[in-house]
């Protein structure tokens, strides 16, 4: 986690980042742009060596058309001129031959003998004479005539019709016999045409193609298109007497970057590329951005996992601890790393070792029902490493992966122990409000009671003085006074006893609330409550009752409150002074006569001492330091006031025994009470 | 117990809603030759009040008296007369003393302290109450006493002149003849004539008698 790193190292690592960055988009430009720049360079040479192979094609192909030509005319040149058979000979040659414009025999001074002229074309020489234009010719023959070989003239231009022309070319061939020159046959060709002829179709379509002079001058042209001046070749073509320069010039211009394919290409590529780049770029911060809220939510489930009371609990299938939060090792007493390491759970108490593994393994066969239950919570025993047992609820859910297998269990763990103790303290607070709002009662009743006697108490009292006040100085009237005064104050004791009367009559008036009623309903319907106490010091429990259990008759809530002051008693006795096995609370209903139905509550406590023993139903005698001191005292008189008896002694197996006794219910008494019980 | 008989028969007041307490106590209050007049509420005392008295608070009651005062009643509670009483000035002359159920003893004490006689816990020592309620008649009496004498001497204020108060002021002051003349601006000897018959008509032998009897409690 970097999220408290300090800032100049967080800035430095923005630097480098953006550094890296910036150096891969460079080199990445840089690349890019080479490849543009080398894609281009090989496009150019390869349309030059292109222009070049064509012009050394055509350049052979003039070649070979003008020795062609050469051979053909050579029989012209056999042929005597003998007017008619020659001219014939001529105008099929002229037919044939397209390049050729005009067929001429001279003799051998040069003269012109006979002239044929081609069908193809208008005639040559209308706008001026042959003669103007002949010095070429003349030249060339004379070379010819000395080298007894065909010799090219240079190329001259003949205006046509029209304001055209044509740029001629005249070849000369001696026209020997036996060693010596009768005459010249001399070919006029065109150069367009012979140019024209010497291209195949491709050739015509890629390129123009030209013949120039060493000036520059341009002599003919062919081709379709225009040559963009890019891709130039040029190649000398060697005649004898004459040489022609063939220039092919490519259309294709300089190589452009959008419409080349191969660059198209590379620059597509080089955008997806960059593209990319920019794509990766975005995903990498999107993942940082991501990693750094993934950091946030951990460190918030952290803290929340921190911050809770419950323990949490994470398992893998095969029963090892994989995750605990500090709620958990607070519980148990183990760090989480003792946890994580142990084999069998440290806080499985080793007398439930076997059950608990048994439990873990029929949870991994079958899931189903097993979850649900789990979902539901169970309650079982953990120990804490002091040795403690205490209770616990278990809420689990089976834990899933991104793949949807489960990979183990997630429990939340609930201290039951502590949740009890809290029950515990409310009751016990409750226990106390109750007990402050009944003493509330009997001050209230108290504090009616002294008021009732007070009054009549304080007039006797008030007459006896006076009658003492006489008394010290008798005199006539004193008798009459005296009996005056007597007469009130028994009037005034006769409304004391009245007063008293009324408490008995209200005491009377509880007797007749009394029922019939099983002696086993009235230990049941305390049980609970002594059960709840018992829990708290660990004690058991026992039951004595008698397979039918006899009836009585009593002031229900007043002799459950007698039960479970004693109970309460005796628990108490025990609490401490006994070992925890040792805590037994009996509870035992006899029936020792058929009028009387006997109850016994014992302890194992460590009995009373005697002089305890004395004073144990003195009210507002207590041993306790909470305690009232009435419990025991307001007992005995409940009791009585049903006509038994409560007292106590030394139980069998140690500790004390408190025993009641309390009137039963006669059958005939009882009978219809049981009905209607029914009937209800 | 010893009063000045010229005051008249001394009188203990009982206000009790318990009739047998107010019987009791009259019958033993009568063996010590008390009078007693009771009364069953505090409104009942209030009408009695209302009827013998008038208006004028000065002249009531006309004999020491005392106020035996139960704290709980029904209707207006002994606190409330007694608080009754105190602001119209009437504690000096008719002593409180309250009875007390037990609980009540802090607010007991609490009148105590804000000028009640005293208060007395039910159930009571009889002859110690008894013996409270003289003490309360004494007290009651020395009121009543000092009342009277404030009243003679202020009779005999008003039979002097006005000239004659004006050299009384003086002569209470301490100052001689002569600077009461001038201040007076009459002569010395016209002040010596006023002076005896100051001194004359206010039954005085000398000027210290005569602060002393002005500067008596009460007048």
């Amino acid at each position: 986690m970097t999220l408290d790193a300090p800032r100049p190292n967080r800035r430095w690592r923005v630097h480098r980042r953006a550094l890296l960055w910036s150096a891969l988009l460079l080199l990445l430009l840089v690349a890019q742009s080479l490849l543009v720049a080398l894609t281009l360079n090989y496009e150019s040479s390869r349309a030059q060596e292109l222009s070049e192979t064509t012009a050394v094609e055509v350049a052979a192909e003039l070649r070979r058309e003008l020795g062609a030509l050469q051979q053909q005319l050579q029989s012209l040149a056999f042929q005597a001129p003998d007017g008619g058979g020659w001219r014939a000979a001529a105008a099929a040659q002229l037919r044939a031959e397209r390049i050729l414009v005009r067929l001429e025999r001279r003799d051998a001074e040069g003269r012109l003998a006979l002239a044929v002229d081609s069908p193809f074309q208008a005639e040559l020489f209308s706008l001026i004479p042959r003669a103007d234009s002949d010095l070429e010719t003349e030249l060339a023959c004379a070379a010819a005539g000395r080298a007894a070989a065909p010799v090219y003239s240079r190329s001259y231009f003949v205006p046509l019709p029209g304001g055209l022309g044509l740029e001629l070319m005249d070849l000369c061939l001696p026209a020997t016999a036996a060693g010596r020159t009768e005459g010249f046959v001399v070919a006029s060709i065109a150069l367009g045409a012979l140019l024209e002829a010497s291209l195949t179709p491709a050739q015509r379509r890629s390129h123009e193609f030209s013949f120039v002079e060493g000036d520059g001058t341009r002599l003919a042209r062919a081709g379709l298109p225009r040559g963009a001046g890019v891709f130039q070749a040029e190649r000398l073509v060697d005649m004898p007497g004459f040489a022609l320069q063939l220039r092919a010039d490519s259309s294709a211009g300089a190589p452009r970057l959008i419409p080349n394919l191969a660059t198209a290409l590379v620059l597509g590529l080089s955008l997806a590329l960059f593209a990319l780049v920019l794509l990766l770029a975005r995903d990498v911060r999107r993942r940082a951005r991501a990693e750094a809220a993934l950091a946030e939510a951990l460190a918030f489930r952290k803290a929340m996992e921190d911050s809770l009371v419950t323990g949490l609990r994470a398992r893998t299938l095969d029963g090892r601890i994989s995750y605990v939060n500090p709620a958990f090792c607070a519980m148990v007493g183990f760090s989480a790393d003792e946890l994580r390491s142990a084999e069998v759970p440290p806080y499985w108490p080793p007398e439930r070792l076997e059950e608990y593994q048994r439990r873990q393994a029929t949870r991994r066969l079958d899931d189903g029902a097993a979850l649900t239950a789990a979902r539901e919570g169970f309650e079982t025993e953990f120990m804490r490493r002091s040795g403690e047992r205490f209770p616990v609820m278990i809420y689990e859910t089976p834990l899933v992966d991104a793949q949807r297998r489960q990979t183990g269990w997630m429990s939340a763990v609930l201290d039951l122990g502590a949740q009890r103790r809290m029950e515990e303290l409310s009751r016990q607070q409750q226990e106390r409000l109750q007990a402050t709002a009944r003493l509330a009662t009997v001050g209230e009743m108290a504090s009616l009671m002294s008021h009732e006697l007070n009054q009549p108490l304080a007039a006797i009292a008030s007459y006896a003085s006076g009658s003492l006040n006489l008394l010290e100085a008798p005199d006539a009237e004193t008798p009459g006074l005296l009996r005056q005064a007597l007469e009130r104050i028994a009037e005034q004791a006769e409304r004391a006893g009245r007063v008293i009367k009324s408490v008995h009559d209200f005491v009377r008036r509880r007797e007749q609330l009394h029922e019939a009623i099983g002696a086993d309903t009235l230990i049941e319907s305390v049980l609970p409550l002594v059960r709840l106490q018992a829990r708290k010091s660990g004690t058991r429990i026992e039951l004595d009752l008698p397979p039918t259990p006899p009836r009585v008759l009593c002031d229900r809530t007043m002799v459950e409150q007698v039960l479970l002051n004693l109970t309460r008693n005796g628990i108490q006795a025990m609490d401490g002074a006994t070992p925890a096995a040792a805590r037994v609370l009996t509870l035992r209903v006899e029936q020792p006569h058929e009028r009387w139905v006997a109850f016994t509550v014992g302890d194992a406590g460590p009995g009373i001492p005697p002089e305890v023993a004395q004073r144990l139903f003195t009210p507002f005698y207590t041993t306790r330091r909470d305690g009232m001191g009435l419990g025991l005292s307001l007992c005995r008189t409940v009791i009585e006031q049903h006509g038994g008896a409560l007292d106590f002694g030394p139980a069998r197996g140690g500790g004390t025994e408190f025993r009641f006794t309390l009137p039963a219910a006669r059958a005939a008494a009882a009978a219809p009470v049981a009905q209607t019980r029914e009937a209800a | 117990m010893n009063l000045d008989p010229s005051l008249g028969l001394p009188v203990v007041y009982l206000v009790d809603d318990e009739d047998v307490v107010r019987d009791a106590l009259a019958w033993l209050l009568r063996s010590r030759r008390l009078l007693s007049e009771g009364f069953a509420s505090a409104e009942a005392f209030e009408q009695h009040l209302q009827a013998h008295r008038g208006g004028d608070a000065r002249d009531w009651p006309g004999a020491p008296s005392c106020l035996v005062l139960d704290v709980r009643m029904p209707g207006t509670s002994g606190l409330v007369l007694f608080e009754r009483l105190a602001e119209r000035g009437l504690l000096a002359a008719l002593p409180v003393i309250f009875l007390t159920g037990h609980g009540d003893v802090p607010t007991a004490v609490a009148a105590v302290k804000r000028g009640a006689f005293d208060f007395v816990e039910k159930p009571f020592s009889n002859n110690a109450l008894v013996d409270r309620i003289e003490q309360a008649l004494q007290a009651s009496a020395a009121t009543l006493l000092q009342r009277r004498q404030a009243a003679a001497v202020q009779r005999l204020l008003a039979e002097l002149t006005e000239r004659e108060r004006d050299v009384l002021r003086l002569v209470i002051d301490g100052r001689p003849n002569k600077l009461i003349a001038e201040a007076l601006h009459i002569s010395v000897r016209t002040v010596e004539v006023h002076r005896a018959r100051v001194f004359d008509k206010m039954k005085v032998r000398s000027a210290v008698e005569l602060a002393n009897l002005l500067r008596a409690p009460g007048a």
